[in-house]
């Protein structure tokens, strides 16, 4: 009964201090400590404190800032105007045409940065003026965009997937490696959805583009060899095992270094920017992180992950069901908070759950990914919505309803993954180098 | 140890969470002179806000230039003891330090909900949001300087391979005691490396979040006196 009693007054301070702003590092803390209070009679501060340290001073946190520099450095270069540049002429050929370079370049750009936010801000800013100019409906464009954004999170690096191993203790690595395929499956969910558009509605085809030789194709799409090189090297090196998620994110910072020397676009102003932009960023993670690593402090004292895995044990839930409610639960959760703080906010108690229910924990942090994205393009809060609007200046709600098939292909991603889950843990189960 | 005892015969608490309320009541109620007041000192808070950011950045190229040079030592098979200590302290370091800055350019995040209802909302839930919030941050801090004061006297050590020079110690440790005792301080220093002691990485950690702490009670501050808080541009990055 106690539990019950402590779980009811969590959840009562939790969403009177989420709900009255607090900023969700350090609402969690207070959380944490009216836990503490309560139900220990251990010292609140001492351990909160030391908990906190011990988090915040781990050396596989040190990917996260360098995975956001890289992304930060990437997302003030040209490589704006080279993704269109360059992806245009290959897409053009294919039906749908040119909305394609949405998916492709949000692909492309997931691959070397971690957010989804900047995905969408670095492909929207160039495609969306030019798809306008060539008369794509609207519509289209800002969906597609909306839900292959997303695709940040997924493909590798992705911060939230680096925070949820860094809040489970798993390999970022092996997470890394499985968000791989799920992430080129659900990209190509996307442009299956455009080339159906391009068959069943055949009155809103714009102008077909004018063709193209072999020559010039290449010639428009020279600037991006460099950015593939990038992606493979950073995926590459931990694939083969000769670098860790961190050696590999600082090789990736070098390297857009470079690349942005290369380009010129390596200014003082730019390399400030990117510095100071994720040295804020990353204090925002390191926040809400601290205050997640203190709550899950209290409520392991007070038995609840414990109770609430045993629990479910006895309800003999199958993994699907289980699965399931998570995935509603997620959702609901995902309408009022962004992903990140949803999934460390939840660990605490989702957890022991699905270890105990023998789910692979590499494959629910895939499972994880794709339920949040799904939450960050439905409202009322959702970060890629919130983007868009300021890119745009369309409503919410527009942008929101022309999101809806890309959310409906994204639950369609969740139940692929239930019926293949191999698509998620075979990659890092043979992982080369171990 | 009581952690809140008396300090020239008002509780810990007194004037960690009593007073600042108070002031804040005060620049409610006296806006005009308090803005007279304040602004020389707010303008020396904004360029420490910015300073603290600087700092953090440079110790997140302080991780890039550990991590690189670790991967040289590998592949040179040079070894190259408590890099990874190094590198999550230098972590520790960035985190710590943006604290503050990154709140005032609005990089952390909340549930906003109810604070974009309307200009009513938008004041008060703002100002019981901050005021929250830095009690909270004056807590965290408080005990964050109790530890750090604790790992010092018991002269906790590092359970890593990492190791700094005497000489560095001694330099940090000038800022902690008055310039009478420096040269008694710098009397005892060998030429050694010594096992990190555990103070040295949890000053950032003190000083992090002391500023966090002033920073959030400064804000509740300027809400109240010029019904707009510091924290600017909360856009989406």
């Amino acid at each position: 009964m106690t539990e019950l009693y402590a779980t009811a007054i969590f959840l009562f301070v939790l969403f009177a201090l989420l709900g009255s702003s607090v900023w969700i590092g350090l609402a969690l803390m207070g959380v944490a400590w009216v836990g503490m209070e309560l139900f220990t009679s251990r010292p609140a501060g001492d351990a909160m404190i030391t908990t906190i340290w011990t988090g915040a001073s781990s050396w596989t946190l040190t990917a996260l800032p360098l995975f956001i520099w890289m992304g930060e450095i990437l997302f003030r270069t040209r490589l704006s105007q080279d993704l269109f540049r360059g992806l245009a002429p290959w897409m053009r050929m294919l039906p749908g045409g040119l909305l394609h370079t949405n998916i492709a370049g949000c692909t492309l750009f997931a691959a070397v940065s971690g957010s989804s936010a900047a995905t969408l801000t670095t492909v929207g800013k160039m495609s969306i003026p030019e798809l306008r100019k060539r008369g794509y409906p609207e519509y289209m464009i800002i969906g597609t965009l909306a839900g292959a954004a997303t695709l940040g999170l997924m493909i590798p690096p992705s911060l939230t997937l680096i925070v949820y191993g860094v809040t489970i203790n798993e390999s970022i690595t092996k997470l890394f490696m499985a968000g791989i395929f799920p992430g080129l499956v659900l990209s190509s969910l996307f442009m299956a959805y455009i080339i159906g558009w391009h068959y069943l509605r055949k009155d809103e085809r714009p102008e077909p583009e004018p063709s193209m030789t072999f020559a010039e194709m290449f010639k428009e799409s020279r600037f991006l060899i460099p950015v593939m090189v990038l992606v493979f090297t950073v995926i590459g090196s931990m694939y083969f095992g000769w670098a860790t998620a961190t050696e590999a994110a600082a090789v990736g910072v070098l390297g857009s270094l470079a690349l942005a020397t290369i380009q010129r676009s390596l200014t003082w102003e730019t390399f400030s920017a990117s510095l100071m932009g994720a040295t804020r960023t990353s204090a925002m993670i390191a926040l809400i992180l601290m205050g997640a690593a203190f709550l899950s402090l209290a409520m392991g004292f007070t038995g609840i992950p414990r109770a609430l895995a045993s629990w479910i044990d006895t309800m003999n839930l199958s993994p699907i069901a289980l699965i399931a409610v998570l995935t509603v639960f997620y959702l609901v959760l995902g309408m009022f908070m962004d992903g990140l703080s949803s999934v460390v906010l939840t660990m605490a108690i989702v957890e022991p759950m699905i270890r105990q229910a023998g789910i692979d924990v590499i494959w629910f942090g895939i499972f994880l990914v794709v339920v949040i994205e799904t939450a960050q393009v439905t409202p009322p809060v959702g970060f890629n919505l919130f983007v868009l609007q300021g890119m745009t200046q369309h409503e919410i709600s527009y942008i929101a309803k022309t999101a809806i098939p890309m959310v409906g292909l994204m639950l369609l991603m969740v139940v692929i993954l239930v019926v293949w889950p191999e698509l998620a843990t075979w990659l890092p189960e043979n992982i080369r180098g171990q | 140890m009581n952690d809140w005892a008396s300090v020239l015969g008002v509780p810990l608490w007194g004037w960690l969470f009593v007073l600042p309320i108070m002031v804040a009541a005060l620049c409610y109620f006296f806006q005009a002179p308090a803005k007279r007041l304040l602004t020389p000192v707010w303008r020396f808070l904004d360029r420490l806000y910015l300073a603290s950011g600087a700092l953090a950045a440079a110790f997140m190229v302080i991780i890039l230039v550990i991590i690189v040079l670790q991967m040289i030592a590998r592949w040179s098979s040079i070894s190259f003891q408590g890099s990874t200590e190094f590198a999550g302290y230098a972590m520790a370091a960035t985190s710590f330090f943006a604290f503050a800055y990154a709140l005032n350019r609005g990089s952390h995040i909340r549930v906003s909900i109810l604070l974009n209802i309307n200009n009513f909302t938008r004041k008060w839930v703002d100002a019981y949001a901050i005021l929250i919030a830095a009690v909270t941050a004056t807590y965290f801090a408080r005990y964050a300087v109790k530890t750090n004061f604790m790992s010092e006297i018991l002269n906790d050590r590092t359970q890593g391979q990492d190791q700094v020079p005497e000489w560095l110690l001694a330099f940090v440790s000038m800022f902690g005691t008055w310039p009478t005792n420096w040269g008694e301080l710098w009397a005892t220093v060998g030429s050694e490396w010594v096992y990190t002691p555990v103070w040295l990485p949890q000053l950032p950690m003190s000083l992090g979040t002391i500023l966090l702490a002033i920073a959030l009670w400064d804000n509740l501050f300027r809400l109240l006196i010029n019904g707009e808080s510091n924290i600017k541009g909360e856009a989406v990055e």
